[in-house]
């Protein structure tokens, strides 16, 4: 046989192969190249390559200075948004890990302060920024519930809404997480809640440092913070110091660990949304929803199991609906991430659901007898609004006449720090050939074509975000934002 | 043919078992298309780094390549190597980065694309499958069903050589292919192609010529809706068939028509791949240049847009209305930039001034109360304060002054200076050099400015036209011309088959003109139709006869082969005696200069094989010896080129009387022919026949009984006069 092996059309799965074996730089410029000719798209596809590119990046760095691991990642990050800014979940995940790095360093400049290793410029100036920005302001502002929270572990949020098999798998998750070396501080990293608790604390870090002090050698010694925290971090700390030796290796070991726990999170994200679903789903209700997603499937899927209600699915002409066909018959995306199969992958219609595909254009004739609507967005913004597919739009708006709830489903990746001043810089433009035949040679010379991907919603449209962490009305959206990225990382 | 023939199923034995093993796959890319559609511009820079959408146009073959996972990628140049090199060790495909695990320019002397592939061949650097691609290709197809099919088709059969990929198009298209259009005729149920021909629009009569054979197949589609942007996928049999055939020059009008036509002989099968979404097209012409860049701004080829930002230091943003603009465009308060723009770094555009469609590079200066409409200005461009450009291109830091007008169809080459106020003509090419036809290559020159184009103190003058500039009219006013496949850049061995095919092909672009007013019209309506046909039929013939002449076999065997060759390519009276005539003048000369005398060298050739000749002669019972005529038109012409060719015609005349193959009759109309004095050479040629046929004139005046005697008696005299 000549070579059955052919050389794979480049796309994610390449790019991870290209991954393993190539110099991260290499890496870089082709996950570039593939952003750029679109070979890969779509957030969830995006947010998993810029988290694996970000785990290499990280482990083949050489430095111990902290502020240039920051430097070098931001860098990184500015290319790959520059490669294409309407993947907003590349600018995401670059984000969380910045946090995550900016986290480390502090926790790990405050466990100790004599240490020098970590650079006085790589962790001064945000610790200054910190009392003016986001994120302090909003831990002040609520601290009892997180303060509470945070002894658990990362599986709490979910364990407080849903109910006990789903919370064991995670716990099975955590309890392994935590035999490593520094358990509760690992799995705080990616937790929304214990994400939020760490501002707070640097934060009163930085209300005790106020005034001004110009290097960290001058911020009060240990013994005196520890008794503003609350018990359970006390305990941490305490946990921690005897490893206070070894820290400076640890950062870049404890960031990795960090960026493994995002990659978890990326994949567990639809399982936990699925999660949510009965308690958004009856029986015999009538749902819409819109283009082929993951998420919903899935989420459609795991109510299906319970109950019966009837699917109406938009296909989304032009630009999706091959996908949108294949998800009806197949269950499932023809461009599936990832090679394991899972064998859950089955058609809503095989669990006795009924699915009525139906063009676009009718949905305003039929949103009259729909209950709810399920929108699966491209990107979620921090004033509430989203990006999703084109004609989300219509049915958007369709609702808000009927009254009828619209639910976005979206993992906590694609919400985007970005506040969209500018929504006509959110959309991109796709293949007019899709629209109109490139063939009619008259009508690409005489006429106009415009292919938008996407469509702006606006936040007065949406009534429900599910995320991994629950459900959030949008104008929620802000203090997940606050929770999840740095104020200083929000301009790459 | 038969040696040849093994020697190329050797070279696929060879190539088979190298197929074994994993291969990456591999691409050559030619950057060089050995035309000059694009002068004067190309004059200066290669063609292939001529930017398109303000991207140098090589940059998006190499996208295409990586985007379909290209792993070597051999790049051959012609013109202008050094500038290609440098461009490409300085791009990010030649980093650390590269997608490409090699990349390798290949310097070459080849004058024709026939020539790269053969250069090719011989380096065998290709080991398995490969792509060939133009350096000016634009697309986005991904590939990998194309490879995939290919693969299996030549999983099932060796012989299934190559696939082009071809894109579906209307009728009437702009990304089409002005000019010639490429007619496929395709075996749907095997995606197989039949029969290709180009269909030129001054072509008299719009026929295509099928072989019967063709017909047998159930399903037939005949094509002419297709792009054909040159993207091919082959095997390394197809390096080997250019080897084994050196006369071929161009992919499509030589190789692929060759090719298909040999299929009784070889038995190797080219196939399509029709693609009927993404985009696929190749920046032939400027006609092509214009389309392409409207359809890559109105993203006809998405992803592949100016925001696509194929270049690392590339910031383009799209806008509304498919504006797009860089970072750093600084636009006047009351500039109004139109719909289908893309504007550049660094440019700025004063007070007033209308942009639309058009495309203006980087660091451009652009006056105020401008109006640019349709056109191409590239980097570092300046239009002077209250011009109009219109549907032109004006080149890197070439100057318009104030109040030009530029119209329509326009092309200003790099540092042109016009003069303020100067009204500069649509038919202008205005440049600062001239082409010099050198020895070995062509060389640029700087010539003297010409007020009348560019104004007084300008700086330019009109480009002197070439053949192949015809069809480059931007404004595509239906003067696409003629493609005359420039045969002056063949390197012409003259003692080589393909001196005759050159010949024979050189005859038949001008039979057109110089055989429909003489009285020989027989022989046109027969030939000059046919006429690509008949360069592969006369080859092969040709060759065939010569090897047998030499091996010495006997005029049976050597008939027998002439007349399977004859019924499989149809061919006509006119073309057999063609070959016969090279052939038997080839064996002629070729055993003079092994130190044969003339008559010897004559004696051995025409009186063996005889009926070979007579067997191509039809009109011994009629009174008009056109075939006759035709033979010795034909044999007078080929000796126009070989040493002694004088001397040689008078034996070959004698011989020919003296074997009863020529009548004297048909000597006559032959001498009185116009066709046989056209041209100086011709009549040189003649010269020392005309003894002869005074003496074979004379002869038949004083009595037709004893003719045959008399001949005979002339031919003596004659011998004597030359010994």
């Amino acid at each position: 046989m000549p070579s059955v092996m052919l050389a794979p059309t480049p796309g994610i799965a390449t790019f991870l192969k290209h991954l393993k074996h190539n110099p991260v730089d290499a890496s870089i410029e082709n996950f570039v190249s593939l952003l750029k000719r679109r070979q890969i798209r779509s957030s969830r596809p995006c947010a998993i390559a810029t988290t694996h590119l970000l785990l290499k990046v990280v482990a083949t760095f050489r430095d111990r200075d902290v502020a240039k691991l920051v430097e070098r990642i931001r860098s990184v990050g500015q290319q790959l948004i520059a490669a294409q800014p309407r993947e907003m979940a590349v600018g995401n995940i670059v984000r969380r890990v910045l946090g995550l790095v900016r986290e480390i360093a502090e926790d790990d400049a405050d466990e100790n302060p004599d240490s020098t290793s970590m650079g006085d410029s790589g962790y001064l100036p945000y610790s200054n920024l910190e009392p003016s920005g986001l994120p302090t302001h909003f831990s002040n502002f609520s601290p009892p519930k997180h303060g509470s929270a945070l002894p658990q572990k990362s599986g709490l949020s979910q364990s407080d809404s849903n109910g006990g098999d789903d919370n064991s798998g995670q716990g099975a998750v955590a309890v392994e997480k935590q035999l490593d070396r520094r358990p509760p501080l690992l799995t705080s990293h990616t937790s929304y809640v214990a994400s939020a608790m760490a501002p707070q604390v640097t934060s009163l870090f930085g209300l005790l440092s106020h005034p001004h002090t110009p290097s960290p050698t001058a911020t009060p010694p240990l013994g005196t913070q520890s008794p503003v925290m609350k018990p359970g971090l006390t305990s941490r700390v305490l946990a921690t110091i005897p490893d206070a030796s070894a820290a400076k290796v640890d950062i870049k070991a404890e960031v990795l660990e960090g960026i493994r726990e995002l990659l978890d999170e990326l994949d567990q994200a639809d399982d936990q949304i699925a999660a949510y679903a009965l308690d958004h789903i009856h029986s015999n209700e009538i749902i819409l929803t819109h283009t082929s997603s993951t998420t919903v499937q899935r989420f459609l899927l795991a109510a299906a199991r319970k109950r019966k209600f009837t699917v109406i699915h938009a296909e989304a002409y032009p630009n999706d609906y091959l996908e949108t066909h294949a998800t009806i018959m197949q269950g499932r995306q023809k461009s599936a991430v990832g090679d394991d199969e899972d064998e859950r992958w089955s058609p809503l219609t095989a669990l006795g659901i009924t699915v009525i595909m139906i063009p676009d254009s009718a949905v305003f004739a039929i949103m009259s007898r729909v209950n709810k609507v399920i929108l699966s967005p491209h990107t979620v913004l921090a004033n509430g609004g989203l990006v999703a597919a084109a004609g989300a739009l219509t049915i958007a708006q369709a609702a808000s006449v009927h009254k009828t709830p619209v639910i976005a489903v979206s993992g906590v990746y694609k919400l985007s720090p970005v506040y969209p001043f500018d929504t006509e810089e959110l959309i991109e433009y796709g293949d007019a050939g899709r629209v109109a035949e490139f063939q009619d040679g008259e009508m690409v010379e005489s006429i106009e074509v415009v292919n938008p991907l996407f469509d702006y919603v606006s936040a007065d449209l949406v009534d429900l975000y599910i995320t991994n962490l629950g459900g959030h009305a949008p104008s929620y959206l802000y203090r997940i934002v606050a929770d999840h990225y740095r104020a200083e990382d929000v301009n790459l | 043919m038969a040696p040849k023939n093994k020697k190329s199923s050797a070279a696929s034995e060879r190539q088979k078992d190298v197929d074994e093993t994993e291969n990456p796959l591999q691409a050559v890319v030619l950057a060089d298309s050995f035309e000059q559609r694009f002068s004067p511009f190309s004059m200066e820079r290669p063609r292939c780094l001529l930017p398109l959408a303000n991207t140098p146009l090589i940059e998006y073959t190499f996208e295409f390549l990586a985007s379909t996972g290209v792993e070597d990628v051999f790049v051959y140049c012609g013109a202008h190597t050094d500038q290609v090199e440098n461009y490409i060790q300085q791009s990010k495909w030649c980093s650390k980065v590269s997608p490409f695990a090699k990349l390798e320019i290949i310097r070459s002397t080849s004058r024709s694309i026939g020539d790269a592939m053969r250069d090719l061949d011989k380096r065998s650097i290709l080991t398995g499958d490969f792509l060939v691609v133009y350096g000016d290709i634009v697309s986005n197809v991904p590939l990998g069903a194309a490879l995939a099919a290919h693969r299996e088709r030549r999983a099932k059969d060796k012989n299934a050589i190559m696939t082009m990929v071809l894109r579906e198009a209307g009728d009437k298209h702009r990304s089409k292919t002005q000019g010639a259009s490429p007619v496929f005729v395709i075996d749907p149920t095997k995606d197989r192609c039949l029969h290709y021909e180009q269909i030129r629009p001054r072509q008299s009569n719009h026929f295509l010529n099928l072989d019967p054979d063709i017909l047998k197949h159930d399903d037939l589609e005949i094509r002419q809706d297709l792009i054909d942007c040159g993207i091919d996928i082959c095997t390394p049999d197809v390096l080997a068939l250019w080897s084994d055939n050196f006369d071929y020059e161009a992919p499509r009008k030589g190789f692929l028509h060759s090719v298909l036509k040999d299929y009784e002989l070889n038995g190797k099968t080219i196939h399509t791949y029709v693609v009927d979404e993404c985009y696929a097209a190749r920046v032939k012409n400027l006609n092509a240049y214009d389309s392409i860049s409207k359809d890559l701004i109105s993203r006809w080829a998405y992803p592949l847009c100016p925001d696509s930002n194929l270049l690392k230091d590339q910031t383009y943003r799209l806008q509304k209305g498919n504006v797009y603009k860089e970072e750093g465009v600084i636009l006047a308060r009351s500039c109004t930039i139109n719909h289908r723009t893309v504007i550049g770094k660094g440019t700025a555009v004063g007070d007033g001034s209308v942009v639309s469609n058009s495309i203006i590079g980087r660091r451009c200066l652009i006056g105020r109360n401008v109006t640019i409409d349709g056109a191409y200005i590239w980097d570092d461009a300046v239009v002077g304060d209250g011009s109009t450009v219109k549907d032109a291109i004006i080149a890197n830091e070439a100057i318009v002054g104030k109040r030009c007008q530029v119209l329509p169809g326009a092309l200003l080459s790099y540092n042109v200076r016009i003069v303020d106020g100067t009204t500069v003509q649509g038919t202008a090419r205005v440049t600062r050099f001239k082409r010099k036809r050198g020895y070995d290559r062509d060389e640029v020159a700087k010539g003297a400015s010409d007020p009348k184009v560019v104004g007084e103190g300008g700086d330019g003058f009109q480009m002197e036209k070439e053949e192949d500039q015809e069809d480059d009219n931007m404004a595509g006013l239906g003067t696409s011309g003629l493609l005359v496949y420039n045969m002056g850049n063949l390197s012409l061995s003259s003692d080589s088959i393909s001196t005759l095919n050159s010949d024979l092909s050189e005859e038949h672009t001008g039979s057109h003109d110089h055989y429909r007013a003489s009285s020989f019209a027989s022989v046109t309506s027969d030939d000059s139709q046919p006429s690509r046909g008949a360069t592969e039929f006369h080859h092969d013939a040709a060759a065939g006869i010569y090897d047998s002449l030499q091996r010495g076999d006997a005029t049976d065997n050597i008939q027998l082969e002439f007349n399977s060759l004859r019924m499989s390519a149809n061919a006509s009276e006119h073309q057999q005696r063609r070959a016969v005539v090279a052939a038997f003048m080839k064996r002629i000369s070729a055993l003079i200069e092994s130190g044969s005398a003339i008559p010897e060298a004559v004696k051995q050739t025409i009186p063996v094989h005889r009926t070979l000749i007579e067997r191509v002669i039809f009109d011994k019972s009629r009174e008009a010896k056109d075939d006759q005529v035709d033979l010795l038109l034909l044999i007078q012409a080929d000796l126009v080129h070989r040493n002694a060719g004088d001397s040689i015609l008078v034996f070959v005349c004698n011989s020919l009387t003296l074997s009863d193959v020529i009548e004297d009759r048909g000597f006559e109309q032959w001498w009185n022919n116009e066709r046989s004095v056209q041209g100086e050479e011709m009549a040189k040629v003649r010269a020392k026949t005309q003894q002869f046929i005074d003496v074979l004139l004379a002869d038949e005046e004083s009595g037709s009984e004893e003719e045959s005697e008399e001949g005979e008696q002339s031919n003596d005299d004659d011998d004597d006069q030359d010994e």
